[in-house]
């Protein structure tokens, strides 16, 4: 009796030894797995990708400052101003506009119809650099050459970026000038103001604009090497 | 007595050389397994010592324990309650129980 237990007792020993090997084997498998370094490994990454981040800055904030030579620098201001790459400040014009806050009459039941879309905004600023504005930017986003003004759902997108009304368009140039070129009868405040848009026009002596705050890239134009002749 | 150690050793090696692995999902399980294994060797120790030692049921004892215990974590995992715990407790507790009986035996031999 004694003697067949310590067999039984043996042969399951057997099974409990292969037990414990796997067992081993798991928890180290545990130990080195992903799921128990993930967070260590994540932390590193991101103390890492941190200092790039703060090294780029820098980098960019170097390249950013003006050559030493003067007539240079000029030209690299002028061009900047130009690109939209320097805040500015001057006369000009301050446009709030926003959708009709009166409840719908019975004979106007589109809503559609007294939305600022795209194209009234488009047109004030057509209005605005015919008559000479100088630097326009709305909701403080700059305008560049590459700036949209596009109906995006709800929104109307500029710089990529989605506003939903009010907007308020800043525009630097002669402030007299400016306001008259959208005030003209038949022109366009008078035709949105006809759907019920509300436009307000504040003339001002300090106008201030912000730099673009994007970023250039150009993955298809390239300078002619022929100078364009 | 020198048998079960034996036994043990060959299992270390077979388990050692064989290409098993188990998933870390089911390390949990597994651990539940091990203990009830244990307990169940342990428990056979004792009776081998106290001198009444049944093949049956310490075989039976042995299989079911294991898959009992490993079976009732799972279901304890399904319903939210977490039996891991209560299953490490009470096998935890009676391999000491029994370790300490074993070692009385042989104390009082």
């Amino acid at each position: 009796m004694h003697k067949q237990g310590q067999f039984s007792i043996s042969v399951v020993c057997i099974i409990l030894g292969i037990m414990l090997a796997i067992q081993f084997r798991t928890t180290q498998d545990i130990r080195s797995s992903a799921q128990y370094e993930r967070a260590d490994d994540l932390m590193k990454r991101i103390m890492q990708v941190e200092k790039e981040r703060t090294a780029l800055e820098d980098q960019v904030h170097d390249l950013r400052q003006p050559p030493g030579d003067d007539a240079a620098a000029k030209d690299l201001e002028r061009i900047k101003i130009g690109a939209g790459l320097v805040p500015l400040q001057g006369t000009g014009i301050i446009i709030t506009i926003d959708n009709t806050k009166q409840a719908l009459s019975p004979s106007n039941k589109n809503p559609n119809l007294s939305q600022i879309r795209d194209e009234d905004i488009l047109k004030i600023l057509n209005e605005l650099r015919a008559a000479g504005a100088e630097a326009i930017a709305i909701n403080n986003q700059r305008l560049i050459a590459t700036s949209e003004v596009r109906t995006a759902g709800s929104f109307i997108s500029i710089n990529n970026k989605n506003f939903a009304t009010p907007f308020e368009i800043k525009a630097i140039g002669d402030p007299v000038a400016l306001e008259n070129a959208l005030k003209i009868r038949g022109g366009i405040i008078e035709t949105i103001q006809f759907w019920g848009i509300q436009v307000v026009i504040k003339q001002s002596t300090v106008v201030e604009l912000p730099a673009f705050k994007g970023t250039f890239r150009f993955q298809y134009a390239h300078p002619d090497q022929n100078g364009g002749k | 007595m020198f048998l079960p150690i034996i036994g043990l050793m060959i299992g270390l090696l077979i388990g050692k050389f064989l290409p098993i692995s188990m998933p870390i999902e089911y390390a949990k399980y597994m651990s539940v397994a091990l203990l009830a294994s244990l307990d169940s060797v342990f428990g056979g120790l004792r009776a081998g010592s106290e001198g009444k030692f049944d093949n049956l049921v310490f075989m039976t004892g042995f299989f079911t324990n294991a898959f009992m215990a490993a079976g009732l974590v799972y279901i304890g995992e399904r319903i939210g309650i977490d039996l891991y715990y209560v299953a490490l407790l009470t096998f935890g507790l009676r391999v000491f129980q029994n370790l300490a009986i074993i070692r009385h035996y042989f104390l009082k031999r």
